[in-house]
């Protein structure tokens, strides 16, 4: 059994993977939204999705409503990819079908 | 959670079952959020249809238990359809805010179907007024043909959201707004109030019983 993923094996980010993947194949959304349905303040959303990032995962991708930056995150082919791999992993070690 | 640095606690992991009751558990908190706007928008269209349509079959129906003036029953069913169509638009266009992607397009496309829909119906009924159709006829051609507008936008949106409470929902529709025509009027209004009305409580409440339980896991 390979060793689960450290980047996703951590409450917060794992939290963060699963909100991502509920969004459409092409979909992103709102840093201020993700937020709001995480429940966490913005530093600290931040410092998990910079860790994300670094591991390819995740991406961020500026657009402007006005004058108005808006980021918005979204999982990468490759985020997605290893978040399905890791809920494997994990049913697998419960004694599940993956 | 509330600091703005890391937590130790927010990156320390738990053990595989409590990580994967913590991922699913996300996912249908982030699902629910999504959906308790419907549940709002299902329960206004309920008290709409049942209060609204009753107070006017209570306005024309000379054997109903009591009336109610047509000078005030007009006016609370005009008010209640408004309000419910504004609701449905104010919460639609909330409902996928800070989300992007294929899904925010259907849904905008839908929101405005709807208030496209039901303007046509009363054009229609305008013209048909105009070129002579009598007020009775004009009381069974409103309900139906907008009962008729209103349950296909339900199967289409069972269609774009894979639901099967809209599909319900939307076929229950339809057989009450075709019944309630060969009703005649004004029993056509009862039909409308209490099967039309109560058909979108049943789904207000067969929807919030699956969230509850999905919440539950």
């Amino acid at each position: 059994m390979a060793e689960l993923d450290p980047v996703i094996h951590a409450q917060a980010r794992l939290r963060i993977m699963a909100t991502l993947a509920t969004l459409d194949d092409d979909g992103s959304i709102a840093f201020p939204r993700l937020q709001e349905l995480l429940d966490m303040t913005a530093g600290n959303l931040s410092t998990h999705l910079r860790k994300l990032e670094d591991a390819g995962y995740v991406a961020q991708d500026k657009a402007f409503r006005g004058r108005t930056p808006i980021t918005y995150v979204y999982s990468t082919k490759q985020g997605k990819r290893a978040f399905e791999d890791y809920m494997d992993q994990l049913r697998e070690l419960l004694g599940g079908t993956p | 959670m509330t600091t703005d640095d890391e937590s130790p606690l927010d990156d320390a992991p738990l053990d595989a079952a409590a990580m994967l009751a913590l991922s699913t558990g996300q996912q249908k908190r982030v699902s629910s959020q999504f959906v308790r706007p419907v549940v709002t928008m299902l329960g206004a269209w309920g008290v709409a249809w049942l209060v609204g349509f009753l107070a006017l079959w209570l306005a024309l129906e000379s054997s109903a238990p009591f009336t109610v003036p047509i000078a005030v029953a007009g006016p609370v069913f005009g008010i209640l359809i408004v309000g419910a169509i504004v609701l449905s638009i104010v919460i639609g266009s909330r409902m996928s805010r800070g989300v992007r992607g294929s899904s925010v397009f259907s849904g905008a496309v839908y929101g405005w179907t709807w208030s496209i829909a039901s303007f046509a119906v009363f054009l229609i009924g305008q013209s048909l007024v105009n070129a002579g159709m009598p007020v009775e006829l004009s009381m069974l051609y409103y309900p139906t043909t907008y009962g008729l507008v209103a349950g296909m936008l339900y199967l289409a949106g069972a269609a774009l959201w894979v639901d099967k409470t809209q599909l319900f929902l939307g076929l229950w529709i339809i057989v009450v707004s075709v019944a309630s025509s060969f009703a005649g009027t004004p029993t056509n209004l009862l039909f409308m109030s209490l099967l039309g009305g109560g058909g979108f409580i049943v789904g207000t409440v067969a929807v919030l019983i699956r969230t509850r339980a999905a919440r539950r896991g």
